[in-house]
């Protein structure tokens, strides 16, 4: 059956009642600053910074590869209606953040926008390719301005924490000395807390352990690690047999007793490592709410390094 | 009188910019002063507009200055051509091979394409896309031998998409002006490198052509503010008609309208559905005759969030109408398509489609296409996808081919669509 239909009308009526469907309600403009983070730990920390005076959206959840976030249009309209945009920067999010910005006609959060924030400004960096740009990918997924996983360091979250104040003062300097007393506080919880994790970490320093991608280096450095070996070959290429008789062999050599890995990578590979060295996977948190109970910035370093112990213990690493 | 549209258009867009430019005005003073006090800001709106009153037309070079320190932003230089835009390069190697009697070639092998593209935001209100391909025209048994014959293997360069896109304008909308593609159905706006197959699906090779419907023109794009809070975006594409196509073609009068309706939900956090509505109107020949296509498109994917590297499920169904006016004759027809795809691993995925297309001029033939698929992903700049298909073309014997295809990109990082 074949209807004979004017599509041109049906067309111009359809658009007709869809418009006037739409509800041409106003974005809510509440009290409070609407921040919209990439990774849940920005949110964390724009909330110790905040306080009262922000709500957070995280697109990505913290259980979720932060370079593979799918571009959801549903995000679109999160940072539609967002003053202040913060992302990790050095092109973690490279693969997904720019087209969510160019579609929310929002102007304050593009690149030069007042609300837009890259938390990696002034972070010392570590792994900052020397060699002929051109040359880079034949190594893997190599970040051109470093290791983006900075946040993994509590040292450096003290330094996004201070982009986030001055980001928040640009846009309420009313409130400018609230947010710095907030800053005051993160920074001295966070050193009582670095204190109390470098304690812990004292009799285990220079351990050996292996990762399965390289997101750890800040961490590492910090706790006084000491990552011998990566089950991926290359950053972001799958482990291949061959590549994995070679991190049996220097685990062996080197008596490593552990194995990294973020929740987001199949385990299964390590998990077959571990069962030839007689070394222990462990799952870590790369973010914040990554498990539960990792409920802010401070939670995640005490889940990893409590796991870390745990397993150091049994394995009578020191 | 026909310079009167035009007149508004060009007093209505700057007007606009400024409008938006304003609400990111920045707070340069912010940082060092003291707090501004409340009485102070009833008055901001009053201010403005007093303000904007005295700078007249200087108000939007004000606007322009950098909106904050640049201290603050990004901490690294992009190392290397400093202020080039971002540049990509991806080739595209096609090989095919066709078991059929009247075959011309019973194997196809090289370069398919080459494509360049430029990428850069232009100023704080808006970002430009180049994209230039230099393709070589490939056979399609659907056709018969004349389409092999014609096959010359020759390259040519083409202008695939140029245009402005202005990003920010008040009330949700956007404009882009250029040469694009239009927002048709799911799959138009995408390169047909980037898609899970490797040959066109017959609809749109049917009723938009080869490579898909690009014309020349300008696109408003609508972010549909809605209680559900769900994103809807609505695109109308008025364009030159600067085409040669199967529906739509030029010589005329006579332009093109196009409109887009995406509605996107969030089933839950691993499934999201995709419910497109297209129309397009406009001549079919050089004596203005119309052609009006109706379309609609639905998508569902799973993808579980934190194993999104190793599982997913695509399932693509478009299908369309379309009504063709000629003297004397009226034509309606439809076409449709549908597509799986299931991710088995971290770099492998197997899909399935399964084409059935009539033709803009006749509804009584028809053909059919039964493909199955096999990609694997290298790396992310990377593919290699081997296409087997059983083709049933409306005028000759039906039959088997298999495609190879490899797609490698080098340059900028391009960002994925979902």
């Amino acid at each position: 059956m074949r209807l004979k239909m004017n599509f041109s009308r049906i067309t111009v009526i359809f658009f007709l009642v869809t418009s006037v469907l739409a509800s041409l309600t106003g974005l809510k403009a509440g009290d409070r600053l609407r921040i919209v983070t990439t990774t849940p730990d920005l949110a964390s920390i724009a909330n110790e910074i905040g306080g009262e005076r922000v709500e957070t959206f995280a697109i990505a959840k913290g259980y979720q590869d932060p370079h593979f976030v799918d571009a959801k249009p549903s995000y679109i309209i999160e940072l539609q209606k967002a003053d202040m945009f913060i992302q990790m920067g050095l092109d973690l999010e490279i693969g997904w953040a720019p087209p969510l910005l160019d579609g929310a006609r929002n102007p304050d959060i593009l690149p030069g926008g007042k609300g837009y924030l890259d938390a990696s400004a002034g972070v010392p960096l570590l792994q900052v390719p020397t060699g002929d740009p051109a040359t880079l990918r034949a190594q893997g997924d190599i970040h051109i301005y470093g290791n983006p996983h900075y946040w993994l360091d509590p040292l450096r979250g003290k330094i996004i924490a201070r982009n986030i104040f001055g980001g928040l003062a640009r846009l309420q300097p009313e409130n400018r000395a609230e947010f710095q007393k907030n800053l005051d506080l993160f920074d001295q919880k966070l050193d009582q807390e670095m204190a109390k994790w470098e304690k812990q970490m004292q009799p285990y320093r220079g351990t050996k352990i292996v990762a399965f991608h390289n997101s750890w280096p800040y961490f590492e450095e910090r706790f006084g690690l000491q990552i011998v070996g990566f089950i991926e070959p290359k950053p972001g290429i799958p482990p291949t047999p061959k590549h994995l008789v070679e991190v049996i062999k220097t685990m062996q050599e080197q008596g490593v007793k552990i194995i990294i890995i973020s929740p987001y990578y199949s385990q299964k590979s390590s998990e077959l490592v571990a069962s030839k060295t007689g070394a222990k996977v462990l799952e870590l948190a790369t973010s914040v709410e990554a498990f539960p109970g990792i409920n802010d910035y401070f939670a995640l370093f005490d889940y990893n390094l409590g796991k870390m112990l745990q397993a150091f213990q049994e394995s009578g690493n020191n | 009188m026909k310079i009167l549209p035009f007149l508004f258009l060009f007093v209505l867009i700057p007007g606009l910019i400024s409008l938006s430019a304003q609400t990111a005005l920045p707070d340069t003073a912010s940082r060092e002063s003291a707090p501004a006090p409340a009485a102070e800001n009833l008055g901001d709106a009053a201010l403005e507009a007093e303000l904007a009153e005295q700078l007249g037309a200087e108000a939007d070079t004000t606007a322009a200055k950098p909106q904050s320190s640049p201290a603050l932003q990004g901490s690294q230089a992009r190392p290397g051509g400093l202020l080039n835009p971002q540049i990509s390069a991806i080739g595209s190697f096609v090989a095919a091979g066709t078991e059929k009697e009247a075959v011309v070639k019973p194997l196809n092998l090289g370069l398919s394409e080459a494509e360049f593209s430029f990428q850069a935001y232009v100023d704080p209100y808006s970002r430009a896309d180049f994209y230039f391909a230099f393709g070589s025209e490939t056979e399609d048994p659907f056709l018969g031998p004349d389409s092999e014959a014609a096959a010359s293997g020759e390259f040519e360069a083409e202008l695939e998409e140029a245009y402005l896109t202005i990003l920010s304008l008040p009330f949700g909308l956007q404009i882009k002006a250029g040469k694009f593609r239009s927002n048709f159905g799911r799959i138009n706006p995408v390169h047909p490198h980037a898609l899970d197959y490797i040959d066109y699906p017959r609809m749109y090779v049917n009723y938009l052509g080869g490579e898909g419907l690009s014309d020349k023109g300008a696109a408003l794009n609508w972010l549909i503010p809605n209680p559900l809070d769900f994103y809807q975006e609505l695109s109308l594409e008025v364009t030159s008609a600067a085409l040669d196509g199967p529906s739509f073609q030029g010589g005329s009068k006579h332009l093109l309208y196009l409109g887009h309706l995406k509605n996107f939900f969030d089933l839950n956090d691993n499934t999201t559905l995709e419910l497109g509505l297209s129309g397009i109107y406009g001549p079919n020949n050089a004596e203005g005759d119309k052609t009006a296509i109706g379309a609609a498109d639905l998508t569902l994917i799973w993808k579980p969030l934190r194993y999104n590297r190793y599982r997913s499920f695509a399932w693509t169904t478009e299908a369309l109408f379309s009504n063709r006016k000629m003297p004397g004759e009226e034509v309606n027809s439809y076409a449709l398509y549908s597509f799986m795809r299931y991710q088995i691993g971290r770099r492998w995925f197997i899909g399935a489609r399964y084409d059935y297309s009539e033709f803009p001029e006749h509804n009584c033939r028809n053909e059919k296409a039964y493909s199955a698929m096999l990609n694997f992903y290298a790396t992310e700049f990377q593919k290699i996808e081997l296409q087997f298909q059983h083709g049933v073309p409306a005028e000759f014997d039906s039959f088997n081919r298999v495609l190879l295809r490899a797609v490698f990109v080098i340059g900028a990082h391009g960002a994925h669509k979902y």
